[in-house]
């Protein structure tokens, strides 16, 4: 975190750590917890329609947090906000301010390619490319400017190591990565957004696509990750939700109902819109 | 309606449907396969004798010493053939006036035959044409000779309400007392001697240059004429398109002028033929000058702007197929959109670029109108790499109408248009049939 | 928290410097320029095409003027003074497109609807190559067979091939119309056994007087004496074959346009699967089916190779109106024919009256295309719109 590096962000953390309540078997991650991407009465629209209704937010770095709320919530538009995916979109815009380390986002002089190389995405589908095991890896690096094969090969695998795939695809690095399993798919693409080295791990759903075991295994794989990035996860999955992350957010028709430690919002929800939804009254 | 009565209905209708798509296969069929069996013709057959000294003379081709012992022991049949010519010359001196008039005519009528069948016979002059250098080279023609030979052919006028039928007279009744008379059915027994027929595979006719405008000889220089301008149109065409689709599917945004530029592609689209040839002549050769006349360059130039729509249309197709999540992939790992577009979408779409590609690159090796006036001449040989930007070419879809509507002897030739009609449309179909297993391929590796 | 960012000097590496910015955007905008003007190719080459033909084609009208040009059959453009009457030719040519489109648009349509909603996906599979192969066989190949295969048969055979074409493509359409004639016309009976007795009665009555028009026309049909084997019903078949794949596969898709739902529906009331083709998904597919037709008529009506080849090339109206085995004369061929002779003489009646003819064609072509499109998008605003 490049943010500690001034006198402020000593006292930040410190005081961030207090603030999340984490439950006894979660550990608190030091030089974690100061305020990584910051909305600010932050809205986001289609046109006309108003998909995020000005939210106002801090995700805490190197922790997990989950977004969860009823489909059409607008949970998945905020997550693409972040790393603008939504520009692929043409009639989405945004009003209010959405930082990261204090620098908007949708600032006139943000360079969004760059900006995406710091804030990783992985997808609802698993969506390797139609290349090999290690051109999906290498594509970030050499898209950044690493071409030396040695370097690429520690990079591929270092990733791989770190999204717990390595063991299972170091001897067919070479093959067609279409021809991995589901859950194998989505580390690997895991595995491609680390190896660009990002700050901000943004996950859409990582599992609806996945059966339960391999479900298992990206779960495990997130909570490897905890305290090297900032992790964002949407997910329908409310087990999943309390399961791996530290902060849970609950959107509802674009807005952003409640923001707890994880622990509080699933056991005590200040919101009556929060407890009917996590008890199954809607969904 | 009573219910078997719409039943019986809906049967026929489905019965006209599935005949419609059973008639088209026969259409399909019934012109393919003449164009097959009498295409290979033009490489398997019976050649006579007159094929392999043909070989030897005008392409140094072939076993010399065999020849030679071949060609004396055909020289000795016909030998006695010349021996039977002379000798009616010799009677015809002393026949009656009358007479000799009558069978003069009768007589020149046989010796053209023999000339025909035969080759230029003893005492004539060398003649100019190849064609007349050599009897029939391949032995069906041969057969046909002989029997322009062995009878007359004459018209039957004399029922007016029916069109006029062909008969036969046997020409060796009419020579009937004379020291001719043995001469028909020497020949038709011997024929084969004096030819020497046998199973001839001649590979040149795809390798070799046409003697006598396509009396003889093969068709390299068509072929090549329809490389250089099929190619030299897809070197136009190709990357033109493929960053146009790339413009129309990545780029545009939806409005007037996004729509007028659709318009304007499936406008080109429906262009007639026959107008991009006008085009071509009035706006390549007649106001860019890229060439004083007809060129491949201009004739490529045409060919671009006609398969321009379909491989706009073929990459577009390709380039939306590629999933989504690859771009969103991509895009995610701090990929420019350019980038993405390079190493990704691209790569994805090619399979369905290079199909659209290879379809169009056969459109454009079989289309005709576009190249009578701005590239093609009917008789010429292959032209070097270097010439193209100059000089015009033959080439198979303009010389297949020229040898059929237009050359002096059309009907002579038949094996060798037959020929040539087998390579273009086995070019063009083998085009087709690569794309369609390029596209079988595409599903495949999509799905791992 | 929001505090922070008044930190001035550190900035994040995604923010770049204004100056910066400023070059990718006009980077951006330049690339696209680019892209914009490549692609607006194809526009200028359309507007080019029009320009040029149109050029060459307006003198003409100026030394010779309209009434010409489309009210004469006179064509003599050798002549000294030539005359330029191309009535016969623009009749020439749209004989055949009627032929062939008379040929082939009943045959595509059966056949598309047969591959959407007949076939078996199995065949199906095997039924698309044969299409394709068929549009990819070059035309100058079709027009050689025209030529050389099918005009001697006609010539020589004309008569006994009209007469098995009658047999074998109106039999079967008579004897359905046998059936449901009797059918229809003993509907009204409410008498179950009365009905069943004249139904049997008229189906043997309509059945003889069918037999014996079958036999009537064929034997007049077997007596026809095909004088040319180049003629307009020659290049009329030939055309056909060509315009067949893009009947069937553009009325193909329209038919697959057209939801599972709407079928589904008319299924549910009881209908047949020819009545709910008939009457439910052809309706719904029929802009979209024209479509297909027009763009097959307008392959016919711009075929060069076929019709010059085998149409015999003769300039003239045949006797009768309707008479399909005479030669004719089409405009594409008279362009191609004539073009030659009149190139040496650039600036002439005889060079411009060809380009003429093609801005005729360019104009025929480009409006049946806009059309053809308006349709096409028509119809899925209705379809979507449902």
């Amino acid at each position: 975190m490049t943010t500690d590096a001034t006198k402020t962000s000593e006292s930040v953390p410190a005081k961030k750590t207090r603030d999340i309540y984490l439950p006894p078997e979660r550990k608190v991650i030091s030089g974690g917890g100061a305020a990584h991407i910051v909305a600010k009465d932050f809205s986001i629209y289609y046109g006309e329609f108003q998909a995020v209704k000005k939210i106002n937010a801090d995700i805490l770095s190197k922790y997990v947090t989950a977004i969860i709320g009823p489909s059409g919530c607008g949970k998945s538009t905020f997550l693409r906000a972040i790393n603008r995916m939504n520009d692929l979109i043409p009639s989405c815009h945004t009003t209010g301010a959405l930082l990261f380390d204090g620098d908007d986002i949708y600032g006139k002089l943000t360079d969004e390619v760059l900006l995406r190389k710091k804030v990783g995405m992985v997808f609802q589908k698993p969506n390797p490319f139609p290349k090999s095991i290690f051109d999906n890896i290498a594509y970030g690096p050499r898209l950044h400017g690493v071409n030396d094969k040695k370097k690429l090969m520690e990079i591929v695998e270092r990733s791989l190591r770190k999204a717990a795939i390595w063991d299972e695809v170091s001897d067919r690095l070479d093959k067609n990565a279409l021809g991995l399993s589901g859950g194998q798919q989505q580390r690997l693409c895991v595995a491609r957004t680390l190896a660009v080295e990002p700050e901000v791990l943004l996950l859409d759903e990582p599992t609806s696509a996945l059966d339960p075991k391999a479900t298992a295994k990206i779960e495990d794989l997130i909570q490897e990750l905890r305290g090297s990035y900032t992790i964002m996860i949407v997910t329908h999955n409310m087990q999943q939700a309390s399961r791996v992350s530290d902060s849970t957010m609950f959107f509802y028709e674009g807005v952003l109902v409640e923001h707890a430690p994880t622990a509080q919002l699933f056991t005590n929800p200040k919101d009556p819109m929060t407890e009917d939804y996590i008890t199954g009254r809607f969904s | 309606m009573n219910i078997g009565t719409r039943k019986i209905l809906d049967r026929s209708f489905t019965a006209v449907g599935i005949g419609s798509i059973i008639v088209m296969a026969i259409a399909l069929m019934i012109v393919v396969v003449p164009i097959v069996s009498n295409g290979i013709g033009a490489v398997f057959f019976t050649g006579t004798i007159e094929h392999r000294k043909l070989l030897r003379d005008e392409f140094k081709r072939g076993n010399s010493e065999n020849l030679d012992s071949e060609v004396a022991s055909s020289e000795r049949y016909r030998a006695k053939v010349y021996d039977m010519l002379t000798g009616f010359e010799a009677e015809l001196e002393t026949m009656a006036p009358e007479k000799k008039t009558q069978y003069k005519g009768k007589y020149s009528q046989v010796r053209t035959a023999l000339q025909a069948l035969l080759g230029p016979l003893p005492g004539d002059q060398m003649p100019m044409l190849t064609r007349f250098k050599y009897g029939q080279t391949r032995w069906e023609k041969a057969e046909e000779k002989l029997h322009d030979l062995l009878y007359e052919s004459k018209w039957d006028n004399s029922n007016t309400e029916v069109m006029s039928r062909e008969y036969f007279v046997s020409r060796a009744k009419s020579f009937e007392g004379t020291s001719l008379a043995p001469l028909f059915p020497y020949l038709s027994h011997n024929v084969e001697k004096m030819l020497l027929p046998e199973f001839t595979v001649y590979w040149g006719f795809i390798t070799d240059s046409s003697v006598d405008s396509h009396f003889f000889g093969g068709i390299w220089p068509e072929i090549q004429g329809t490389f250089f301008l099929a190619m030299g149109a897809m070197l136009f065409a190709f990357p033109l398109g493929v960053v146009a689709a790339v413009y129309f599917t990545e780029y545009a945004k939806p409005g007037f002028l996004n729509s007028m530029l659709r318009s304007a592609n499936s406008t080109l689209a429906g262009v007639p033929s026959i107008v991009f040839g006008m085009f071509g002549l009035a706006f390549f050769i007649n106001t860019l000058k890229v060439s004083p006349s007809k060129s491949v360059i201009a004739g490529a130039l045409t060919l671009a702007i006609m398969i321009l729509p379909t491989i706009i249309r073929a990459a577009e197709e390709a380039i939306l197929a590629v999933p989504k999540t690859y771009r969103e992939a991509s895009l995610s790992l701090g990929s420019t959109k350019w980038n993405t577009i390079a190493t990704v979408i691209l790569p994805a779409a090619l399979p369905g670029i290079l199909t659209g590609g290879v379809i169009s690159l056969g459109r454009a090796a079989g289309e005709t109108a576009p190249i009578i006036f701005t590239a093609a001449v009917s008789v010429g040989s292959a032209i070097g790499l270097a010439d193209v930007l100059s000089s015009p070419t033959p080439a198979l879809s303009w010389n297949i109408y020229n040898l059929a509507s237009e050359h002096e002897a059309a009907a002579q030739i038949r094996h060798v248009q037959y020929g040539m009609v087998l390579a273009l449309v086995s070019i063009v179909l083998l085009l087709n049939l690569s794309a369609i297993v390029l596209r079988a391929r595409i599903s495949k590796k999509l799905k791992g | 928290m929001a505090e922070e960012k008044v930190e001035s000097n550190r900035t994040n590496a995604f923010v770049v410097s204004a100056r910066k910015r400023t070059i990718q955007n006009v980077v951006k905008r330049a690339g696209e320029s680019v892209l914009f003007a490549i692609a607006s190719f194809v526009a200028v080459i359309v507007l080019f095409i029009f320009y040029f033909v149109a050029r060459d084609a307006i003198p003409f009208f100026q030394i010779r003027g309209f009434t010409e040009f489309f009210t004469s059959s006179n064509w003599y453009p050798a002549d000294d003074p030539g005359q330029f009457g191309a009535l016969a030719i623009m009749y020439g040519s749209l004989m055949v497109t009627i032929g062939s489109a008379m040929i082939a648009v009943p045959m595509g349509v059966a056949a598309a609807i047969c591959l959407s909603d007949i076939l078996p996906f199995s065949i199906r599979q095997y039924a698309k190559p044969i299409i394709e192969m068929l549009a990819a066989i070059p035309s100058v190949a079709f027009g050689f067979f025209a030529l050389v295969v099918l005009a001697p048969l006609m010539q020589d055979k004309g008569g006994p091939m009209l007469m098995w074409a009658w047999w074998i493509l109106v039999s079967p359409f008579l004897l359905l119309a046998v059936i449901v004639v009797s059918d229809l016309l003993t509907a009204a009976i409410k008498d179950e056994k009365r009905r069943q007795q004249l139904h049997i009665l008229l189906l043997i009555v309509f059945g003889l007087f069918s037999v014996l028009l079958l036999y009537k026309v064929g034997t007049v049909l077997y007596g026809v004496q095909i004088l040319t084997g180049t003629n307009a019903l020659n290049v009329s078949i030939i055309l056909s074959f060509m315009a067949l794949p893009t009947i069937v596969s553009v009325s193909e898709d329209a038919l697959q346009a057209v939801g599972r739902d709407l079928r589904e529906g008319s299924y549910a009331l009881g209908a047949t699967r020819a009545e709910t083709i008939i009457k439910t998904v052809l309706p719904a597919a029929s802009s979209g089916i024209l479509a297909a037709v027009i763009l097959g008529i307008m392959r016919a009506l711009g075929e060069t190779m076929v019709v010059w080849m085998a149409s015999g090339n003769s300039s003239h109206i045949p006797e009768p109106w309707f008479n399909y085995l005479e030669a004719i004369r089409t405009l594409t061929a008279t362009i191609a024919g004539d073009m030659g002779e009149a190139d040496q003489v650039t600036g002439s009646a005889r060079f411009h009256v060809l380009f003429a003819m093609g801005l005729l064609l360019l104009l025929i072509s480009f409006i049946s295309n806009l059309v053809s499109e308006r349709i096409v998008i028509r119809q899925r605003k209705i379809l979507s719109g449902q």
